[in-house]
């Protein structure tokens, strides 16, 4: 038998508009500008510099307090989003579209306002006084970093679960209901593990959303040195002293460590486990 | 009171809707469900196992009240058309799955499995995942996990229509062998006649959630009751009179044509007369048969319906649907203009008659809508019909 030729067709750009050039122009000035941004904040330092600035005090205190208030953050929001995501995918409650409504508005929220909602929340008005008489303090503390990072990623994380639970067909569900297992045996043996890939990603974009987290944390934690100081605010504290070499160091960090996550992300989402 | 018996169930979610469907079932009877898409079949099963709440009515499982019992309650089965298996499990924990809340014991469940494994021949994939499975072997392995608990009523919810024409008909075998171990009792929602003739004892035809006929399947098939069934099944149909009694035979004048027919019937009563496509010869000449009806006729058009080819022929003031083989068509040389002979038996030529009071005649409509039907029907039970009617042909 003749092997089957393909015959490459070369199209001409004569006919393409004017319009496809623009559009495809835009699209790569554009990604340039972003890629030499990324390019100059990893290049711009020394190696030496840049070793230095992590082995410092500060750095290694504010990537430790990172690290630690966004597990602990990213653990928080997946035991909460993972419920939340379940009920808003698979029952019908009163209420259930004014929370899938207030869980929107953090996405065009401004993180700062959302600090502040916080502060006032947890401030001396509202809970403030009960947590206080609790030993609970939020404001101008660490936990007060994980409360405001908990805010902050919590409807990314239920949108994500939220869209993975919905791909999966509810007859898996019901299949294993008409076994004669219960809704929550069916959720553990059934919807949990056909979701895991959708949760692994989540978990992924939870966690550098948190480390990532600057303006409600902030507002709400106070960034102070040495105390209630993580990654963004080292940046931000750095750069308010004119100490370009700290700043950008951690910088880099938050760079790689958003890369990565992306990267895992991109690998995970949609099931290809 | 029966097995399973439904009682004027009521539901609508908008998209489809079930409307005072009653039914009932003993023990060991194999229901088939008919009826066009939408028309609620399916809502039915997911009502009957729990899925749904109802609205309205009672459902009856060995004369106790299920209705608001939840699904695993129920020990009722479904298998959908697209087989629903675990995909983080292989087959032998699919199977197990469902064991586990009945049986503690691993060596029981075990062999269990195996049997089931070895009834369905699926023995060899216990270890497979479903991914790496063809549809036939994926919808054994449903079959398997759905069968082995023994269900008190089995779901099938068009289990074959994804699959080819040779799969379909060694899974039939292979469930009604499944099904008489287990001794089941199945409702099964399907578009494909075979799937009637092979194991149904019982036919229910729902159009919009509304039980339009129900019965045995050779009346069902045999004696479509007017409007949607005879339309359902893709039949020819013609509106005409009672001419007069010939022995034991009518004799019928129906757009212009003069058909004889064994149903008998009053002179000068009006009737509409149903002719199975499948059950019209064709033929080049006038032959001598025992067929009573030869109309002569044009051929206005040939279709090719998946394997099997449809000529319209014009006769009288009307147009006849016939299907044969692509063989026979080649035989007989068929091409649109050439003369050609319809011949069939009076006893297929039905007399259906309109209930008192039913709704306006739907005779316009039936012409309309045979095409849409009749590829249904075509994968159904024709293949016998037309092996032995290209024999005839060729004869």
């Amino acid at each position: 038998m003749q092997p089957v030729k393909y015959v490459q067709v070369k199209t001409s750009f004569v006919e393409h508009s004017w319009f496809r050039s623009a559009t495809i122009g835009i699209a790569c000035f554009f990604t340039f500008l972003l890629f030499m941004a990324v390019g100059t904040l990893l290049l711009v330092l020394k190696p030496s510099e840049l070793l230095s600035a992590l082995l410092s005090e500060e750095m290694i205190y504010s990537m430790k307090l990172s690290m630690l208030t966004s597990s602990v953050s990213t653990l928080t929001v997946l035991g909460c989003s993972v419920p939340t995501a379940y009920a808003l995918s698979r029952f019908d409650f009163p209420g259930k579209s004014l929370i899938k409504a207030v869980l929107g508005l953090p996405m065009a929220f401004p993180e700062l306002v959302m600090g502040l909602a916080l502060l006032l929340l947890f401030g001396h008005g509202f809970l403030g006084p009960v947590l206080e008489a609790l030993g609970i303090k939020v404001i101008f503390s660490k936990l007060g970093i994980v409360v405001a990072q908990f805010f902050v990623a919590f409807p990314y994380a239920v949108r994500i679960i939220y869209s993975t639970f919905e791909d999966i067909n509810p007859r898996y569900e019901q299949v294993s209901r008409s076994f004669g297992y219960g809704e929550f045996e069916t959720f553990r043996n059934v919807t949990l593990p056909m979701a895991r890939s959708g949760l692994f990603a989540s978990t992924v974009i939870t966690f550098a959303r948190c480390i990532g987290a600057f303006g409600a944390v902030l507002i709400l934690a106070g960034g102070s040195y040495m105390h209630t100081e993580v990654l963004p605010v080292t940046l931000y504290l750095n750069i308010s002293y004119g100490n370009l070499e700290m700043a950008i160091t951690s910088g880099v960090l938050l760079m790689v460590i958003a890369f990565l996550a992306i990267l895992i992300f991109e690998r995970f989402e949609g099931g290809k486990l | 009171m029966s097995f399973l018996e439904v009682r004027d169930l009521c539901l609508d979610l908008g998209e489809f809707e079930l409307s005072g469907i009653g039914m009932r079932a003993e023990k060991g009877d194999y229901l088939a469900l008919i009826g066009p898409s939408g028309s609620g079949k399916s809502l039915l099963l997911e009502t009957v196992i729990g899925f749904y709440g109802l609205e309205k009515g009672r459902i009856f499982l060995e004369g106790r009240d299920i209705t608001d019992l939840p699904p695993d309650k129920r020990q009722i089965s479904i298998v959908y058309q697209d087989h629903v298996l675990f995909p983080h499990m292989d087959v032998f924990e699919n199977i197990a799955y469902a064991l586990r809340k009945k049986l503690k014991d691993k060596t029981l469940i075990e062999a269990e499995v195996r049997q089931i494994a070895g009834v369905l021949g699926i023995g060899e994939l216990l270890h497979r995942k479903p991914s790496t499975l063809s549809g036939g072997e994926k919808q054994r392995a449903a079959l398997a996990r759905s069968l082995v608990v023994r269900p008190k009523l089995l779901l099938l919810d068009e289990p074959f229509s994804a699959l080819d024409a040779r799969t379909r008909e060694k899974l039939r075998d292979m469930l009604r062998k499944a099904i008489s171990e287990y001794s089941t009792t199945v409702l099964h929602v399907t578009h494909d006649f075979e799937d009637i003739w092979a194991l149904a004892n019982r036919v229910v035809v729902i159009r919009k959630g509304e039980v339009m006929q129900e019965g045995d399947p050779e009346s069902v098939f045999r004696k479509p009751s007017p409007d949607f069934v005879a339309e359902f099944l893709g039949t020819n149909v013609l509106k005409g009179k009672v001419k007069a009694l010939e022995g034991k035979l009518t004799v019928l004048e129906s757009e212009g044509l003069e058909i004889y027919s064994a149903d008998p019937g009053k002179p000068g009563e009006e009737i509409t007369v149903s002719v199975r496509p499948e059950e019209i010869i064709l033929a080049r000449g006038a032959v001598e048969s025992s067929a009573r009806n030869t109309l002569k006729g044009r051929v206005a058009g040939i279709f090719k319906k998946e394997h099997l080819v449809v000529v319209e022929l014009r006769t009288g003031n009307t147009e006849l649907k016939a299907v044969i083989t692509p063989t026979s068509c080649e035989l007989l040389d068929l091409e649109p203009g050439s003369e050609i002979y319809a011949v069939f038996k009076a006893a297929n030529a039905r007399i259906i008659r309109e209930p008192e009071g039913s709704r306006g005649n739907c005779v316009g409509n039936l012409d309309g809508n045979l095409d849409r039907n009749l590829d249904r029907n075509l994968d159904g039970n024709l293949g016998c019909n037309c092996e032995a009617k290209a024999a005839a042909e060729q004869g």
